[in-house]
């Protein structure tokens, strides 16, 4: 009963929420999210553009994220290195992240600094310069991050050699950061209608959480953003991934210490009712020390150093991915084995009770402790509000997990975790 | 229930001009516990942070990784639970509980919902006074640690963190033994036993509460759990030891590489210096936000790299000034000339009042997000006044030290700290490709291969 109890007070928690965002639409397709919170004196403001890799094309794979930094390198009040001297300067800092979907600006600041960055994003909402000499320093930036986060990690590599085999059609084919060839070859032009379709107002979600009030929020949005004229939103992805017809298997062989392996189920978007169920699955198998697969492989066989699951929210069909390391001496096709009898497992025995309130109880507790920061904030409402369809879902996701059933485990299990659906890649360690 | 306006409503009220550490209590229990209580109404959640004294300085040479070893294995099977039971019913509270070891102590952070505190208090009390440190666990941390260490080396970047260690500090010194395959092979039970028997005591222990709970039955619990552990003997810290430092370059040897990750070091400064808060400022503008010197530099301005920083150590001993970047093979010669460069420029021109005003800014307008605020921020807070010795002015005076510190003071400060020469390297990457290349750097040259066991220790 006890487990039960907490289970309630979180969900009470969440519903404490709805009544204090704001939110408003402008007449050029803004929508702006506002959340007041005075607890410390600074601002979250974070901008969801809904345009990422799956906008791209065979030639220009990587260039959204490329543009994620070219939006740091000058507009045409604010020039070069001036919107973070300027941001420095008033007490504050930023970061940036590009995805498969969305390229998202995420700055944090003082609120005394709250116009002046009204005034640097529209800046470079409208009117971003295209410096040659600028584009070509920064693709070297760019190239210096692919080679830290793919070409020289294990996991990197394997990852995106195993999206690679998994997506066939779709564009979440190729990587975010791009091919090597494509990194090398972006043209000015494809920057250019890359940043008219993406960075209209009507395809960007805003949200301002912290020390402000909607008032203010409100007349600054009206006088530094209303006037930016919307655009005819990016053209429809229309591929859709055929079918896997047949299990798939990728080798990649590399210099290293142990071997590493990721295995990719097709699953559908977000807005599916089955990614809630999804959610509590990876729950049941790798959250904390006593989920299925980390007392199994970690603890009690001890085959593998770690292993984990990733079901990352899309917009179109995404994928269910476990990752693992084997042991030293462990034969990759053990832990590949007791990984799929596990999964067995779900498929044909229902979830006991406890187990279940167990997995639901951590996914809410995580989900609240994003709640603490005004950061955490502002990143849930713009992610429900995009790949939910409406931040409200935020404050009812609670019962969507309370709604879970071992009966759903089953059949979700059964539909999307089957030798057919499956990509396995190995990182096959190499001796030179 | 409450709304969340309420809930986050501010229990400090902040201005630009200052900032202040919610109000807290400190009491010392019969046993020798101290205990900080901060409860701060808002997010129902409660955190426990527990430290004790010792940490990496206090894992005898040749058996470096005993603290952090032990301290993994607190939640791996107590007087009362078995380690699955614990875990069992930590997940199914849906709380956290990490256990891990600095330079100068242990700390295990645990949080529960507030409604959870006394079961949340019983975990983490457990585990730290009651650990029974079962056999066949001991055995099971041990060689999935030994296998950790190896698999490092499969992240270069953290690698090269490894390697940097006994080359600038020394083995003699404790901050300069890094844990690897032969260390931790070196390890026992009885070891293990002993040393928790020893450490894990009342004179030792820092125990602080924060969040949402109240006061009184908290402390009641504390009483009865960490009040009657033996209160032992305090942990004397290690006579006061100097980084070997000195100008040496140490070329590690990955065949595979396509980049190469340096290092470049030189001996930096203790936590309770006093000119920390004036240090780490002037750190800032070197290597510690995105417009610094040296991410403009080899960044901004030249694309070389994907990020360029310094980091300042702050520990109880004095530690190390690191910058800290990778570039691709082909222009490492490029990208460390640089590096040195602005270091060489910026202790000869020192800084302009224009950097250091966008300094003062910047450390006063990011500070409440870094330190202000969570729970688990001020605890962090908290328990380094307690173990460092330090006072509330640590938060309390913060704005105000940082506005004392004057362009003239600044620049000596730069001169005296930031020095071009007997500078010590640590590199990473393809030692056919730049060997020839990075061997100008230094008097004497050191070179190890990735794959052999160790760190270069």
């Amino acid at each position: 009963m006890r487990v039960f109890l907490s289970f309630l007070l979180v969900t009470c928690a969440l519903q404490a929420q709805p009544g204090t965002v704001k939110s408003h639409i402008l007449p050029n397709g803004l929508k702006v999210l506002i959340q007041e919170d005075h607890g410390i004196p600074n601002v979250a403001m974070y901008l969801f553009f809904k345009i990422g890799a799956r906008n791209e094309r065979p030639g220009t794979t990587g260039v959204s994220h490329f543009f994620e930094h070219m939006m740091f390198n000058g507009a045409k009040k604010y020039g070069p290195k001036q919107f973070d001297n300027e941001m420095e300067k008033a007490g504050g800092n930023n970061n940036a992240y590009t995805s498969p979907d969305l390229t998202v600006y995420t700055d944090w600041f003082p609120s005394t600094a709250l116009e002046l960055m009204f005034d640097m994003e529209a800046d470079r909402m409208q009117n971003l310069a295209f410096d040659p000499k600028i584009i070509e320093s920064e693709r070297g930036v760019v190239y210096s991050e692919r080679r830290t986060s793919v070409d020289n990690s294990n996991s990197g590599i394997l990852f995106e050699q195993m999206r690679a085999a998994a997506f066939t059609a779709h564009p979440y084919h190729w990587p975010v950061v791009g091919w090597p060839s494509d990194i090398e070859g972006w043209t000015m032009e494809d920057l250019r209608s890359h940043y008219k379709t993406g960075y209209a107002p009507n395809n960007c979600v805003l949200v301002v959480v912290g020390d402000v009030t909607e008032q203010q929020v409100m007349a600054l949005t009206k006088k530094y953003l209303e006037a930016i004229p919307q655009q005819p939103p990016p053209p429809v992805v229309r591929t859709k991934e055929p079918e896997q017809l047949g299990e798939r298997r990728v080798i990649v062989r590399k210099q290293a210490q142990l071997p590493v392996q990721l295995i990719g189920y097709h699953v559908p978007d977000s807005r599916d009712a089955d990614a809630t169920v999804l959610e509590v699955i990876d729950a049941l198998l790798t959250s904390g020390q006593s989920s299925r697969l980390y007392s199994r492989m970690v603890d009690k066989d001890q085959i593998a150093l770690n292993v984990g699951a990733q079901v990352s929210r899309s917009l179109d069909p995404g994928l269910f991915v476990f990752s693992m390391t084997p042991r030293s001496g462990i034969d990759p096709a053990r832990t590949e084995k007791v990984l799929f009898e596990e999964i067995e497992k779900l498929r044909t025995a229902p979830v006991p009770d406890a187990e279940l309130q167990k997995a639901k109880n951590q996914l809410l507790a995580r989900q609240y402790r994003q709640l603490k920061t005004i950061s955490g904030r502002a990143n849930l409402l713009g992610t429900y509000e995009i790949y939910r369809g409406d931040y409200n879902k935020l404050f009812t996701s609670d019962k969507d997990i309370e709604a879970v059933t071992a009966a759903d485990i089953r059949r979700v299990a059964t539909k999307y975790f089957s030798e057919k659906n499956r990509t396995v890649a190995t990182l096959i360690p190499e001796v030179k | 229930m409450k709304k969340l306006t309420l809930i986050l409503c501010s229990v400090f009220a902040l201005h630009a001009a200052e900032v202040r550490l919610p109000k807290y209590t400190r009491e010392v229990l019969p046993n020798g516990v101290v205990v900080y209580l901060m409860p701060k109404p808002g997010v129902p959640l409660v955190n426990f942070r527990i430290l004790v004294k010792g940490g990496l300085e206090a894992d005898p040479n040749g058996m470096s990784g005993l603290s952090a070893v032990t301290a993994q294995l607190l939640r791996s099977g107590t007087a009362r639970r078995t380690a699955e039971q614990f875990s069992a019913e930590l997940d199914g509270l849906g709380g956290t509980f990490l256990a891990t070891s600095n330079e100068q102590y242990t700390v295990i952070a645990s949080e529960f919902l507030r409604k959870d505190l006394a079961t949340g208090l019983d975990l983490t009390a457990d585990a730290l006074l009651h650990a029974s440190f079962p056999e066949s666990e001991v055995k099971k941390v041990l060689s999935r640690s030994i296998d950790g260490a190896r698999a490092m080396k499969d992240n270069p970047q953290a690698a090269i963190g490894q390697y940097f260690k006994p080359f600038f500090y020394g083995v003699a010194h404790p901050y300069g033994r890094p844990v690897d395959e032969a260390s931790l092979g070196r390890l026992t039970r009885d070891g293990i036993v002993a040393f928790a028997g020893r450490m894990n005591v009342g004179r030792n222990m820092t125990v602080i509460v924060a969040g949402d709970f109240d006061a009184a039955p908290a402390l009641e619990g504390l009483r009865k759990t960490f009040g009657a552990a033996p209160a032992g003997t305090a942990y004397p810290w290690a006579a006061e030891a100097k980084p070997v430092a000195g100008a040496r370059l140490l070329l590690i040897d990955k065949p595979d590489a396509t980049q190469t990750y340096f290092r470049i070091a030189q001996p930096g400064i203790s936590r309770t210096d006093p000119d920390r808060t004036s240090l780490q400022l002037i750190n800032t503008l070197f290597g510690g936000r995105f417009t610094s010197l040296l991410n403009d530099a080899l960044r901004v301005s030249s694309g070389l790299t994907y990020g360029a920083n310094s980091i300042m150590d702050l520990h109880r001993e004095p530690g190390a000034i690191t910058i800290s970047t990778y570039t691709r093979t082909e222009t490492t010669g490029k990208a460390m000339d640089m590096a040195l460069d602005v270091l060489k420029r910026l202790n000869k021109d020192g800084i302009s009042a224009e950097q250091l005003a966008s300094a003062k800014a910047y450390v006063k307008g990011t500070y409440p997000t870094q330190a202000l605020e969570t729970s688990d921020q001020l605890a962090t807070m908290l328990g380094d006044i307690e173990v460092f010795g330090l006072n509330k002015g640590e938060v309390d005076d913060l704005f105000s030290r940082i506005d004392a510190l004057t362009l003239e003071r600044a620049n000596e400060l730069i001169r005296k700290h930031l020095k071009p020469e007997g500078l010590t390297f640590v590199v990473l990457g393809n030692a056919s490709k730049i060997r020839d290349v990075v061997k100008k750097y230094a008097p004497t040259v050191k070179e190890v291969k990735a794959t052999e066991p160790g760190f270069g220790n």
